[in-house]
């Protein structure tokens, strides 16, 4: 039982998420990108964005609402200075 | 009734070197055996300020935490989804974890805080991590009793995760360090 709607009988220990891969593929993207790229002072431009876009399609089809919903508030309570994102303010 | 604790632990590594390890440390396969107690870990927001270096994450986790039998029986799951939110200053070289539950808020709210910066005394090779932990028990009138054990345990194991933790991120590190000398 993680993030995901559907309840389905999972191993504790190896991730079943439908996004499963997707992710991978992000975050391999975002670390390379972290250590090669941002942390020399390569900030100009945003990159793996193809990988996030799709990443991300999958989350929404996949996130449980109630629980996004919880997580963006308190992600909200975090960071009272950010800046709410338009696509996730309802 | 909140418990408060800090750490604070010097990697003898850079910090670009750590706080890259500090976003790798729950995705690497190798280290899911160890830190077998996150279970998923979801980017849910990520926002990059292209003029002044300044990245913002948000990351969904996932947690096994199984509690004593009483709280289980309370809450039915053991199951914990915690929110996290990281900034990283490229420009001042710092990296800002801030973690806390949304599940069994009722009962329990944990807020972790971890930074990590350049160590003052050699700010190029060294990083300094120090981490702030808070553990707040609601009092519920018939739990009050129990509630200092739980605070207690769950100090307990955060302990022990942190610790796991550090032997994981000083891992990474180091193969860090060697996959860079290959280069």
């Amino acid at each position: 039982m993680g993030l995901l709607k559907k309840d389905k009988k999972t191993s504790a220990h190896s991730s079943t998420s439908p996004c499963a891969d997707l992710r991978n593929a992000y975050h391999n993207c975002f670390n390379k990108w972290y250590s090669e790229k941002f942390v020399k002072g390569q900030w100009d431009k945003e990159e793996c964005v193809a990988e996030w876009k799709k990443y991300r399609d999958c989350l929404s089809e996949h996130l449980d609402g109630k629980l996004l919903t919880r997580i963006l508030e308190v992600d909200r309570e975090l960071n009272p200075t950010k800046q709410a994102d338009p696509k996730e303010s309802s | 009734m909140v418990k408060a604790y800090k750490q604070e632990h010097v990697y003898k590594h850079p910090w670009e070197r750590v706080s890259a390890a500090s976003w790798r440390k729950f995705a690497d396969p190798e280290n899911k055996r160890i830190l077998s107690h996150i279970l998923e870990v979801d980017t849910l927001n990520r926002k990059l300020d292209t003029e002044t270096g300044k990245l913002h994450t948000t990351r969904a986790l996932t947690i096994h935490a199984p509690g004593p039998w009483f709280l289980h029986r309370i809450i039915g799951q053991d199951i914990c989804h915690c929110v996290e939110s990281t900034v990283v200053d490229g420009k001042s070289r710092s990296m800002q974890l801030t973690t806390k539950n949304i599940s069994l808020k009722k009962f329990i709210e944990v807020e972790e805080r971890i930074r990590y910066d350049p160590h003052p005394e050699n700010p190029s090779a060294w990083t300094v991590c120090s981490q702030e932990t808070s553990i707040r028990i609601k009092p519920l009138s018939a739990l009050a009793s129990m509630a200092e054990k739980v605070e207690q345990k769950c100090a307990e194991k955060f302990m022990q995760n942190s610790v796991k933790g550090r032997e994981v991120m000083e891992r990474i590190c180091k193969y860090m360090e060697a996959e860079s000398a290959l280069i």
